[in-house]
């Protein structure tokens, strides 16, 4: 179990997290959501153990992060958002050094680095110059070299960023693959459909302050009501609002409704009714954008 | 600890820039200033070789400042130091791993620059004990010194800049390119207060007047203890090196 507890940043007088406390259990992905500059990097680095002043106090398992920094640190692996490679040298000069500064040596360390280039697919470049690699290629090494110790927690700092949807799939199958041997992964994203995909439970992050904090589907119960989504000629806000509370969204509208099925079919009759001809008509299911555009009024990508 | 060193010693070996900087360079100084210089009758052929090759290797002793520059912005900018930072490794290992393959690149190089001098031009060497440490101790001030440089600076193009006022400025000051004794005496004072002034006044009493450790000591106090400022500065500045990191 990682408790976060009362975690406060300032840099000089901007105050980066802002009393910020959750739980997350063992063996769960946790996803950290938020727009640029909301404190995701900032908490990303403290408990990843890089940044070490700071208020508040995290514990891991048994041990606290203000008093056993070290053993903490040996359970992280941590995959940075930028690729962090040596690339003059090779793919293999790479794992020996991340390898050694888990304190992995001799045949442990062969053992491992075959097993990790297995679980990356790298082990037919293992003697190439990263140089040499595609940005996809790069990724999975870099998350290679977080993995060769068996941490028990991986920190994932946006891993995706800038790769092809092959490596992308092949990323995710290594987190299902780390997630079933019951490791604890705390993933950082700006793409919600992956924290949606791969997450169990999510804490929401804006201007330092944790919004919300809780499992998927809680949070989606609670935020985003089911609602459907009209588009067409005629379709006017005014003659939705006798459904239920609309609002205009993209090039349509988004029609709340508790009962949703009920309300299409009122919907399709009063639109055969007055001869209204609906290009899009469609159940819209509540995503984790809908939450946080919900809490802060302002949309992730625009935040 | 070993795994940085010996990782940033395979990069180093493999740059090209290095190797032009660290030997072809001073060689190419050496033997132009020497064929300059040793026509003068004015002064002995062994005074000649005695000022420019020890002078010249101390002056670019100094350019390790620039790889080490250039290697810790590039770490911090790609984001490795907070990468590193995020391993159980100890600030003081990560340190010690930087820097013993540039004090190790620093001793090859005084050792070549010395044997091209004693194989080309008869170079007396002296007291090789009391030789060795004052070269052990001028390898501690230089990459002491590059790496408080390579930590403070905010970019790479100002470590640059601020190494070739430190070699070049230290080398004109500090009599490398030609003996304190011509210079007005404020200069002559502002000399000592310089690194490469001690360096060279070492080198002299044991090559020139057959010195040894006991006639180096306060040479090599000095240039330990400017190399240990060095390292502590940059052991101080690092919690904000490592804020400037990306990650």
């Amino acid at each position: 179990m990682i408790k976060v507890e009362n975690i406060s940043k300032h840099y000089g007088t901007l105050q980066a997290l802002d009393n910020i406390s959750f739980t997350i259990n063992e063996g769960t992905c946790f996803g950290l959501v938020g727009p640029n500059g909301a404190g995701k990097s900032t908490l990303m680095k403290i408990l990843s153990g890089i940044l070490l002043n700071f208020d508040g106090d995290i514990h891991v398992r048994d041990w606290q992060v203000s008093k056993d920094r070290l053993k903490i640190k040996q359970q992280i692996g941590y995959i940075p958002q930028e690729i962090c490679l040596e690339d003059t040298l090779t793919a293999r000069d790479n794992l020996i050094l991340f390898g050694n500064l888990y304190g992995l040596k001799g045949k442990e360390l062969q053992h491992r680095m075959d097993e990790v280039l297995d679980q990356i697919g790298l082990t037919d470049r293992v003697k190439d110059k990263v140089v040499t690699f595609s940005g996809g290629m790069k990724r999975r090494l870099n998350i290679g070299c977080a993995l060769l110790h068996k941490p028990g927690i991986v920190i994932m700092d946006e891993p995706t960023v800038g790769i092809d949807p092959q490596s992308r799939n092949s990323i995710f199958s290594i987190i299902h693959q780390l997630k079933a041997e019951g490791s604890t992964i705390i993933y950082s994203s700006h793409y919600m459909e992956e924290v949606e995909q791969l997450c169990d439970s999510i804490g929401l992050i804006d201007k330092g302050q944790l919004m919300e904090f809780g499992r998927m589907e809680e949070l989606l119960e609670k935020y985003a009501k089911p609602s459907l989504f009209i588009a067409g000629e005629g379709i006017e806000l005014g003659m939705l609002q006798s459904f239920g509370e609309a609002e205009a969204k993209g090039n349509g509208y988004l029609l709340n409704s508790e009962e949703p099925l009920l309300t299409l079919e009122k919907l399709v009759a009063h639109c055969r009714e007055h001869r209204l001809e609906p290009r899009r008509l469609e159940l819209y299911h509540p995503r984790l954008e809908d939450i946080f555009f919900n809490l802060t009024g302002t949309q992730l990508r625009d935040a | 600890m070993w795994a940085i060193a010996r990782t940033e010693l395979k990069k180093t070996v493999q740059d090209k820039g290095l190797w032009f900087w660290t030997f072809v360079l001073p060689i190419v100084f050496i033997v132009a200033f020497v064929a300059i210089f040793s026509g003068d009758e004015s002064t002995s052929y062994k005074e000649v070789v005695t000022q420019i090759i020890p002078g010249y290797t101390i002056m670019f002793a100094f350019f390790i400042m620039i790889s080490m520059v250039i290697v810790f912005v590039k770490d911090r900018e790609r984001g490795m130091v907070a990468r590193i930072a995020s391993t159980p490794l100890s600030i003081h290992q990560y340190f010690f791993g930087k820097w013993l393959p540039f004090m190790i690149v620093v001793l090859v190089q005084i050792t070549v620059l010395f044997g091209f001098g004693v194989v080309v031009y008869d170079l007396p060497l002296g007291d090789p004990f009391a030789l060795i440490l004052l070269s052990l101790a001028l390898a501690f001030i230089v990459t002491g010194w590059g790496m408080a440089m390579a930590v403070i600076v905010r970019t790479e193009n100002m470590g640059i800049a601020m190494t070739q006022i430190l070699a070049l400025g230290g080398a004109l000051l500090g009599g490398l390119w030609m003996p304190v004794e011509f210079m007005p005496e404020v200069v002559q004072n502002i000399s000592k207060a310089l690194p490469q002034y001690w360096a060279l006044q070492g080198y002299k009493e044991i090559i020139l007047s057959g010195g040894g450790v006991g006639d180096i000591w306060f040479h090599l106090v000095f240039l330990i203890v400017a190399g240990v400022a060095g390292g502590v500065l940059a052991l101080v500045s690092y919690p904000r090196f490592l804020r400037q990191s990306r990650s």
